[in-house]
């Protein structure tokens, strides 16, 4: 073996992947390097919940047993990795950010995305932090603490998934899953300064996560670069006729990113988009345009209107799936989000209906879009991390009401079912802090969005940065 | 609906869904449901024809005897 462990703890996930496949270090190596980091990292961060060190040694130790017999090894055989906790982990309780979870009986077997994580040699370090039942976009939880920036230990790491990007961001893993009904994957992306991708709707199953809004919810992976994320993406497709979710009938790889951008048509979304960005985000939207050549300006489709059928669905899905539970233990739950929930169960049947009907409308006009384009690019977030705590947000000098509004960018996107992936970019005038963009490709086109990123990785305009933990 | 409206209509719907409120949780999920009102109005300026029909996962399961798969894109 012939790295060190401090050099392990220095290797991306990509070359960590490679250098075991290399026989350079041991999968057992590369998982003392990371529990280490973590061990030593998280009394700060607060990304993990729940450790599963047991199991990683376990799977670790069958990836080295592999190599000694000589046999080919899978992806990401060695790779550590940590999931959001509403990821089913067999014989763990899937907790989904809430304290009444907790009395669930533990899981009987993984989500089906962990079983494809395993399948392709990756090793699970744990479960993650997040906003309750995934109702937030900041991960301020209650039960759990909040989970702390790791470029600002003051500030958010952006939710739901905020320990998916925490854990990343941080160097304790370089691969994490998370999931994004309206934001969830790419809002702690762009605040933590990390990579994600949120596929497009159906693309993976859903199949043992804890649900947040049926009809828009989305797994995803988040990861150190674009060649891991491109790399867990394609590990984790899959057609799962038992998920109603999953349109997906076969697997269509990205394999390798690194083929340019050459001939395709990128634009830049204004209006909406424009109106609801920063100065320091559109600036970070600008030097990815440049990057990619891009210039024209875009018009999507009744954004606003987008964003308020995913906000009333939302608000309606959520509240009637926890109807019960608010019945009778309301004070159990997140006190930042209960009388939201509460709210949504109340939501009249009108307003639920006729936004589901105008999804039908919109998709259509979404898709006619890119009759013209194959990426567009937005913020990912209006602006850089709010401290913890903060109520207001400030947007070209007008307040919104920060939880809700850090997903005002991301969510007439996701509603549409667009992939996306979210890149970290470090405009000025965040005081160091992180703000992504999202590159936007049609539906079932993730290898458009996902050349698009490489091109901003290759040209250092995208990357992450390290954290001083 | 005005605030008076919401208030009413957010008291009275909590009893027939079975949700206990006090006044004060009763007020603080007015404001949020006020929030949705909004946004609901913006959706009922946006014309849609009766051929609209709902966005939503329900798909039947293909028939025992067909062979070909039904439905996937």
């Amino acid at each position: 073996m012939n790295h060190t462990t401090q050099e392990i703890g220095g290797l991306g996930s990509f070359a960590l992947a490679r250098a075991i496949r290399a026989g350079d270090c041991s999968a057992c190596e590369v998982l003392e390097a990371s529990m280490a980091r973590i061990e030593r990292t998280d009394g700060a961060v607060n990304a993990f919940t729940g450790k599963s060190y047991p199991r990683a040694r376990q799977e670790a130790a069958a990836v080295d047993a592999l190599r000694a017999r000589g046999e080919a090894l899978p992806p990401l055989a060695g790779v550590p990795y940590a999931v959001k906790n509403l990821f089913d982990i067999a014989g763990e309780v899937t907790l989904a950010g809430s304290k009444i979870n907790r009395s669930h009986a533990p899981a009987a077997q993984d989500a089906f995305l962990v079983g494809r994580m395993q399948a392709a040699g990756a090793v699970l370090l744990g479960g993650l932090n997040m906003d309750e039942y995934a109702y937030g976009f900041t991960t301020e939880n209650t039960h759990y603490g909040a989970t702390h920036n790791p470029h600002d230990l003051t500030r958010v790491a952006g939710g739901s998934s905020g320990g998916s990007g925490a854990a990343v961001a941080a160097g304790q893993v370089g691969i994490t899953l998370g999931s994004d009904t309206n934001g969830s994957i790419r809002v702690p992306a762009s605040l933590c300064g990390v990579w994600g991708l949120k596929p497009t709707f159906g693309r993976l199953s859903r199949r043992g996560s804890y649900p947040f809004v049926h009809s828009i919810d989305h797994l995803g992976p988040l990861a150190d670069s674009v060649d891991s994320l491109a790399l867990v993406y394609d590990a984790l497709q899959s057609p799962d006729p038992l998920d109603p979710g999953c349109h997906a009938s076969s697997v269509q790889p990205v394999g390798d990113p690194a083929q340019g951008v050459k001939g395709l048509r990128i634009g830049v979304l204004g209006g909406y988009f424009y109106d609801n960005a920063s100065a320091p985000a559109r600036a970070a939207v600008t030097a990815a345009a440049n990057a990619l050549g891009a210039s024209d300006m875009v018009e999507w489709p009744d954004a606003a209107l987008g964003r308020a059928a995913a906000f009333i669905i939302s608000a309606a899905e959520g509240g009637s799936l926890h109807l019960d539970d608010l019945r009778t233990r309301a004070d159990d739950f997140e006190p930042l989000s209960v009388d939201r929930f509460i709210a949504g169960a109340l939501t009249p049947a009108h307003w639920v209906l006729r936004a589901q009907r105008f999804r039908r409308v919109y998709r259509d006009r979404v898709n006619a879009l890119f009759q013209h384009w194959d990426v567009l690019l937005a913020p990912a977030t209006p602006v850089a991390a709010p401290e913890i705590g903060a109520e207001w947000i400030d947007i070209n000098g007008t307040a919104h009401p920060s939880r809700p509004s850090m997903g005002l960018l991301t969510q007439p996107v996701s509603f549409a079912g667009c992939p996306v992936v979210a890149a970290p970019l470090w405009p000025p005038g965040t005081a160091g802090l992180p703000i992504g963009v999202q590159l936007i490709a049609a539906p079932w086109r993730e290898d458009l969005a996902l050349r698009a990123a490489h091109v901003l990785q290759g040209a250092g305009v995208a990357h992450l940065k390290p954290v001083a933990l | 609906m005005n605030e008076m409206h919401i208030l009413a209509y957010v008291k009275a719907s909590a009893v027939a869904q079975g949700l206990a409120l006090d006044e004060a949780r009763a007020q603080r999920v007015a404001s949020h449901l006020a929030r949705t009102a909004h946004l609901a109005q913006l959706l009922e300026g946006f014309p849609l024809s009766v051929e609209a029909e709902p966005a939503e996962l329900y798909q039947p399961l293909a028939f025992a005897t067909t062979r070909s798969k039904v439905g996937a894109p």
